[in-house]
C-alpha cells in the first residue's frame, strides 16, 4: 500500500518535472510568429497582419475540440477574426485515437487547395465516436469528394503519399514541447510570438475574450 | 370507579405510521429526520456535482472563473447532477450505518462492509465520465439493496427504542402499563377493576 502511494507519487513529480521542463525550455528558445506558421504551411483564418494570434491544437475524433468549434469558434471568428484582431492557426495533436492520423493527414492536403477549413467543418459536424470508422481512409476520400472545387485527384494523391506526415509530426512535437497532452489545447500569442499564454481545453468565449481584450489592452 | 388520568394524553409510540412502509422509505425517513444527514446529504451532492462539472470541463477557474453549458453536454450534466444527488443519500446513510453499526468495520479490515461501499462512492468520481456513470448506478443500486437489508433489522431496533424512550416520557415506570384510548391506565391490575374500566370506556366511546 505504501510503496504503491509513493510509486504514484513518484510518477507525479517526474511528469510534474517533465512537464515545467519541456515548458521552460520552450519559453527560452522557441517563438511562433504568425508569419512563419503561415510560412510553413500551417492552415489559418482571418487577416494576415491581426496583431493577436491563437494557435489551437485539436484532433478531428475528439468530442472536446468538436464542442470549441461549435460554441466558441463562431463568436471568436465573428468578433475578433472577421475585425481583423485575430488570426486563428490551427495545429494537429491527433492523439485521441488511432484513426486521428489519417484525419489530420487528409485536412492538411486539403489546405494545398485553400479547402481546409471546409474540410475542417465537414468533419467536425460528421464526428462519430472515437475510432468507430468514422475517419476510415474510405471515409475521409469520402469527406474530401463532397467538397466542391476540390480536385479529388490532386487530394488522392497527397493523402496516399502520406506527403505532410512529417509535417503533422511536427506540430504533434511542438504541441508536446509545450506540454500539451489534451485537446484542443491554445496559444493565445501577439501574431509576433511574444508573450504566449496557454490555455487547456474546451473554455467558452468569454474565457477566449478575456485573454484576447487583455492582450489588445496591452498593445 | 377508577381513576383515569385525562391531563397526561399521550398517544402510545405508534409503529402504525411504519406499518406497511417498504424498509427502504423508513430508513430514509430515519436517517433524514436529522438535519445532520440532510445537510451531509447536500454537500456531497453538491462537491460531486462541482468536481463533475470541472471533468466534463463546463467549469472553468483560468483564465477566468465561468460555467457554461453547451448543448452537447446537458445530458451528461442532468445525470451528473441526478448522480451527485444519489451519491449525497448513499453517502450520508453509510455513515449513518457506519456509525451506528456495532461491528467495528475499521478496526477489523478497512476494506470491508459498509466502509467499502463509502469509500466507493467516493473514489467512483475521480475517474472518466464513462466508469463514474456505470460504476456510481450500479453502487447506487447495490448500496439500497445493502442498506434495506442492514437496515430492515437495525430500524426496528430503532422503533424499539424510540417506543422505550416515549414510554419513559409518557411516565411508563415498569411492565406491564396499560393504555386505553391512548390514556394511560393507572389504576389496580385487578382483572374486576380493569373490566370495569374497559366497560366504561365502550360506553363513553358510544355516547359519543
Amino acid at each position: 500500500m505504501v510503496s504503491l502511494l509513493l510509486f504514484v507519487y513518484a510518477m507525479y513529480i517526474s511528469s510534474h518535472y517533465i512537464d515545467t521542463h519541456g515548458q521552460k525550455s520552450n519559453e527560452q528558445n522557441k517563438t511562433l510568429p504568425l508569419h512563419d506558421l503561415i510560412k510553413n504551411g500551417s492552415p489559418f483564418l482571418g487577416n494576415v497582419s491581426a496583431p493577436i494570434t491563437i494557435i489551437d491544437f485539436s484532433d478531428f475524433q475528439c468530442y472536446l475540440c468538436n464542442r470549441f468549434v461549435k460554441n466558441a469558434e463562431p463568436l471568436i471568428n465573428q468578433t475578433y477574426i472577421q475585425t481583423g484582431k485575430v488570426a486563428l492557426v490551427f495545429g494537429h495533436l491527433p492523439n485521441r485515437g488511432l484513426d486521428s492520423m489519417d484525419a489530420a493527414l487528409a485536412a492538411q492536403c486539403t489546405n494545398d487547395q485553400g479547402k481546409f477549413w471546409q474540410f475542417h467543418n465537414l468533419l467536425y459536424s460528421n464526428q462519430k465516436p472515437i475510432d468507430s470508422g468514422w475517419v476510415s481512409i474510405e471515409n475521409l476520400k469520402n469527406f474530401a469528394s463532397q467538397i466542391s472545387g476540390l480536385d479529388i485527384k490532386q487530394f488522392n494523391t497527397c493523402f496516399d503519399n502520406e506527403k505532410y506526415k512529417s509535417f503533422v509530426q511536427k506540430d504533434i512535437d511542438l504541441a508536446l514541447s509545450f506540454g500539451f497532452r489534451e485537446t484542443p489545447s491554445f496559444i493565445v500569442e501577439n501574431s509576433n510570438g511574444s508573450n504566449p499564454e496557454m490555455l487547456s481545453g474546451a473554455l467558452p468565449f468569454e474565457s477566449f475574450k478575456a485573454v484576447i481584450d487583455k492582450k489588445i489592452s496591452a498593445g | 370507579m377508577p381513576s383515569m388520568t385525562e391531563k397526561k394524553e399521550t398517544s402510545i409510540p405508534s409503529s402504525s405510521s411504519s406499518k406497511g412502509q417498504s424498509p427502504l422509505i423508513l430508513s430514509f425517513k430515519i436517517v433524514f429526520s436529522k438535519l445532520v444527514y440532510i445537510m451531509f446529504a447536500a454537500l456531497t451532492a453538491v462537491a460531486f456535482s462541482i468536481i463533475s462539472s470541472i471533468f466534463d470541463q463546463l467549469l472553468f477557474f483560468y483564465p477566468i472563473i465561468i460555467f457554461y453549458l453547451p448543448d452537447d453536454a446537458v445530458l451528461g450534466f442532468i445525470l451528473a447532477n441526478v448522480i451527485a444527488i444519489l451519491l449525497g443519500i448513499v453517502v450520508s446513510m453509510n455513515i449513518y450505518v457506519l456509525r451506528h453499526s456495532k461491528i467495528k468495520i475499521w478496526s477489523t479490515s478497512l476494506l470491508s462492509g459498509s466502509s467499502l461501499s463509502v469509500l466507493s462512492s467516493i473514489c467512483v468520481s475521480c475517474s472518466s465520465l464513462g466508469f463514474f456513470l456505470a460504476s456510481t448506478l450500479g453502487i447506487v443500486g447495490v448500496n439500497i439493496e445493502r442498506f434495506k437489508k442492514e437496515i430492515s433489522e437495525h430500524v426496528y431496533v430503532l422503533a424499539i427504542n424510540k417506543s422505550l424512550k416515549n414510554g419513559i416520557k409518557s411516565g411508563v415506570e415498569g411492565t406491564p402499563t396499560f393504555f386505553l384510548n391512548g390514556v394511560r391506565y393507572e389504576d389496580s391490575w385487578e382483572l374486576e377493576t380493569l373490566f370495569e374500566t374497559i366497560r366504561s370506556a365502550i360506553k363513553k366511546e358510544n355516547k359519543n
